[in-house]
């Protein structure tokens, strides 16, 4: 490092410091990256300044002759991708190289020779957001690093966000991917967000908010834990005895209804520009919000009031739906149609998630089975939240998302089994305990 | 009486004069530009011509060019120093033809900065405004595609002309010393770029800022030389989320760029970049602050559906607000390929 310094101070010595013209002790990074449907193709060029040269010369010619063999071309590469580190949705990829090109070696002695590297990871299949991350410490002590990706070509690719720490040595990528299953083949599919006078575009945003509760599983289990309780009773501080079933439905309704009007209201004055919010603290304000409900699931801290509950935390789950609409980069009145088709789309998916979870609900709480259902239940929920108020107050990494992801990709199956529990320890239950209010079968088939 | 001889020659006189007048203000622009080159072109010698002379649609020729010195990175076509004055000023008269009398100033601002390194270098030869390059790919005319190009160190203007339109995409436009005194003026080529840009940041309300200032450091171009038909991700403040003021503030920054090129090819090109508005984006990266009278020190990037405009302070030299590079390109018509295209 010291001999660098005096090379660089011995450089700008002899050419005077206002002529000179070439890059110095800087060792430019800059990469570009661009997304595909199945795998990511990442560009690197890389510039090492007039000081910092003879050093990158040095550790690319291994034999020092003098000459930069075919070999030794692709030995740097490899060591240059040995310095980076890419995943997709937390997990590590392994990029492949694609092609290196190497200046002559007098062209880098004067800070001009630009190395290229390119290479391609393939993308396993993932859900419609997912998250890339590129770490480059390649040289990192003179690195100066840029890193960017390009607009997608493939136009059911929409980058969403790009993060990157001070350095540009860590740079994060959100994206959105419509899935091909929901694409059928020839069909507009997010193409008609563009297009937007047609129906098409509708269906794609009605959909892409049906994924949005579906895949958003921090606002579902915020609905879930706050669902846990309903069909209970308060004895004293504490969760007893169970509802009618015509009261469970009403509270349960109750609770999806007010949540619905909550997030439409924030999300259609977010959206159409009203209120601006940033998404951090509303993220934060989501965890906290789950926290809040699991608690409640654990003890009454608000019975009989979880609507106004849900209605008040709804709104702050709006400003974060408004956000994921607000990345579809669309126009004020096809804002008012988006709304309408995200909103439906959510609200579909809701009352899908809340018709497929009540019967076992309604049906548990009969039995004693249920105490350890909701503690278990609003454990997993409160410890979830604390994860995400810890990755999104703090930066911490925690296996949250990959545990929450992981219960939620077996979503079919855990509710089915839920049911055929809560079908045969009901009929044990009602076998052996007189229940204080007959629950007559029909009024369970038709939810 | 008859009418006397020296009468008609006067009335001669003024018919030719009024008519040339009245046919010049006719003219058009590429007309002009079309007449600026063939004159240039008939002073050079057969050898000559054929350095100045390219195809059209040479891509090894349109992307020879870059911010760095001649003497590192070879430019092709005719340099300044082997022309003789009659030429060198025909050269001249053509670029001048070819941009507004502010752009035109630009570049001998740039041109002069180049030759202040030069000398104050101890008479560096790799530097001085000798040391440009022009050249002419497909042959001027009023109705074809051709183009001209002029640069070297810390310039490169990339010139399309297809019937009356005129693109100046991908230009480079830099500066170092980004502030030096001519003739006991001060100067500051790219000055007003960088001063513009800064009014507009302070312009903006803190939640604005939050979204136009990037949280990382950005220490040169994205899009520099060699880096042609890349669009990358926009980021930063979108338009949408400014007021009109901010937005006719950032218009006007974008006309540094737009009003290089001659008055009628620029209202056609901000007339493209205004309806464009709002769909264009603001990013800044680095200080939100400057010493009065002297260059920002940030990066900041204008982006939008038919542009990128980028403004990177460079190390080199220690000073950052001394030394600058710009880029300005549009990612559907750089070299004029969208309106070339077939």
């Amino acid at each position: 490092m010291k001999a660098r310094l005096i090379a660089a101070a011995a450089i700008g010595l002899v050419l005077g410091v206002p002529a000179s013209a070439h890059r110095l002790d800087e060792y430019l990074q800059a990469t570009i990256l661009s997304v595909e449907k199945d795998h990511v193709q990442v560009s690197m060029r890389l510039i090492p300044g007039v000081a910092v040269s003879s050093a990158v010369i040095a550790s690319i010619d291994s034999n020092g002759d003098g000459v930069i063999s075919e070999a030794e071309k692709w030995d740097h590469a490899r060591r240059v991708l040995s310095d980076l580190s890419l995943s997709v949705d937390g997990t590590g990829l392994r990029p492949r190289l694609v092609s290196v090109d190497f200046p002559q070696v007098e062209q880098m002695k004067e800070g001009l020779g630009e190395i290229h590297i390119e290479f391609i990871a393939d993308l396993p299949p993932g859900g419609p957001r997912r998250r890339l991350i590129l770490e480059n410490h390649h040289e990192s002590r003179s690195a100066a690093y840029l890193m960017n990706c390009l607009v997608p070509r493939d136009r059911d690719i929409r980058i969403v966000a790009q993060h990157r720490n001070e350095q540009q040595s860590v740079y994060q990528l959100d994206y959105v991917q419509a899935d091909a299953s929901l694409v059928s083949p020839g069909s507009e599919g997010w193409r008609g967000v563009h297009r937007w006078t047609s129906a098409v575009g509708f269906t794609s945003v009605f959909r892409l908010g049906m994924r949005h509760i579906a895949e958003g599983t921090d606002h579902l289990l915020f609905l879930l834990a706050l669902l846990l309780p309903a069909p209970l009773l308060v004895v004293g501080s504490r969760w007893a005895g169970f509802a009618s079933v015509r009261r469970s439905l009403v509270r349960i309704l109750k609770i999806v209804t007010a949540f619905t009007i909550g997030h439409s209201i924030t999300l259609a004055l977010a959206a159409l520009g009203f209120v601006r919010v940033p998404g951090r603290p509303i993220e934060v304000l989501i965890a906290v919000s789950i926290l809040v409900s699991a608690m409640h699931a654990l003890r009454p801290l608000f019975p009989g009031r979880e609507a106004g509950i849900a209605a008040f935390f709804g709104l702050i789950h709006g400003l974060a739906f408004a956000t994921t609409l607000g990345h579809l980069g669309l126009g004020r009145w096809e804002r008012v149609c988006g709304i309408l088709a995200f909103n439906l789309g959510i609200e579909t998916m809701q009352l899908i998630v809340v018709a497929a979870i009540m019967p076992s609900l309604i049906l548990l709480s009969r039995t004693r089975a249920y105490g350890a259902l909701r503690i278990g239940g609003a454990l997993f929920a409160g410890i979830a939240s604390l994860g995400w108020i810890a990755e999104r107050l703090l930066g911490a990494h925690t296996p949250v998302d990959i545990v929450v992801n992981g219960v939620a990709h077996h979503a079919v199956w855990i509710a089915a089994v839920l049911f055929l529990i809560s079908l045969a320890g009901w009929l044990l239950t009602d076998q052996q305990t007189a229940l204080s209010e007959p629950i007559p079968p029909p009024a369970l088939t038709r939810t | 009486m008859s009418v006397s001889p020296m009468r008609k020659i006067h009335a001669a006189i003024a018919f030719v004069l009024v008519s040339s007048a009245l046919t010049t203000a006719a003219q058009t622009a590429t007309a002009r530009i079309v007449t600026a080159a063939n004159t240039f072109l008939s002073k050079l010698d057969e050898k000559q011509r054929q350095s100045v002379l390219f195809a059209f649609d040479d891509e090894k020729q349109r992307a020879r060019w870059s911010n760095l010195p001649v003497s590192m990175v070879a430019r092709a076509g005719l340099g300044l120093k082997d022309l003789n004055a009659d030429q060198r000023a025909a050269a001249m008269a053509l670029v001048s033809s070819a941009l507004s009398p502010r752009g035109f100033e630009k570049v001998e601002q740039i041109m002069e900065g180049d030759e202040l390194l030069k000398t104050k270098g101890g008479n560096n030869p790799m530097f001085g405004k000798d040391l440009y390059f022009i050249s002419i790919l497909g042959k001027p005319s009023e109705k074809d595609p051709w183009m001209v190009q002029f640069g070297g160190h810390h310039l490169a203007l990339n010139i399309t002309f297809a019937g009356e339109r005129g693109v100046l995409t991908p230009t480079l436009t830099a500066a170092q010393p980004a502030l030096y005194t001519l003739d006991g003026k001060t100067v500051r080529p790219l000055g007003q770029e960088s001063d513009k840009a800064l009014a507009l940041l302070n312009a903006l309300d803190e939640g604005q800022r939050k979204h136009a200032v990037l949280g990382f450091q950005t220490a040169d171009l994205v899009l520099g030389p060699g880096q042609d038909g890349k669009t990358i991700q926009p980021e930063g403040l979108k338009a949408t989320a400014m007021n009109e003021k901010q937005r006719a503030m950032l218009l006007d920054l974008i006309s540094e760029w737009a009003n290089i090129i001659h008055e009628s090819a620029a209202a056609a090109r901000m007339a493209e970049l205004k309806a464009d508005i709002n769909e264009t984006w603001f990013a800044w990266s680095g200080p939100t602050t400057a010493d009065p009278g002297r260059n920002i020190t940030a990066y900041y990037r204008v982006q939008g559906p038919h542009l990128v405009i980028e403004y990177a302070p460079q190390k080199l030299g220690g000073d950052l607000s001394m030394h600058v590079h710009t880029m300005y390109r549009d990612p559907t018509n750089d070299y004029g390929r969208g309106l070339t295209a077939k």
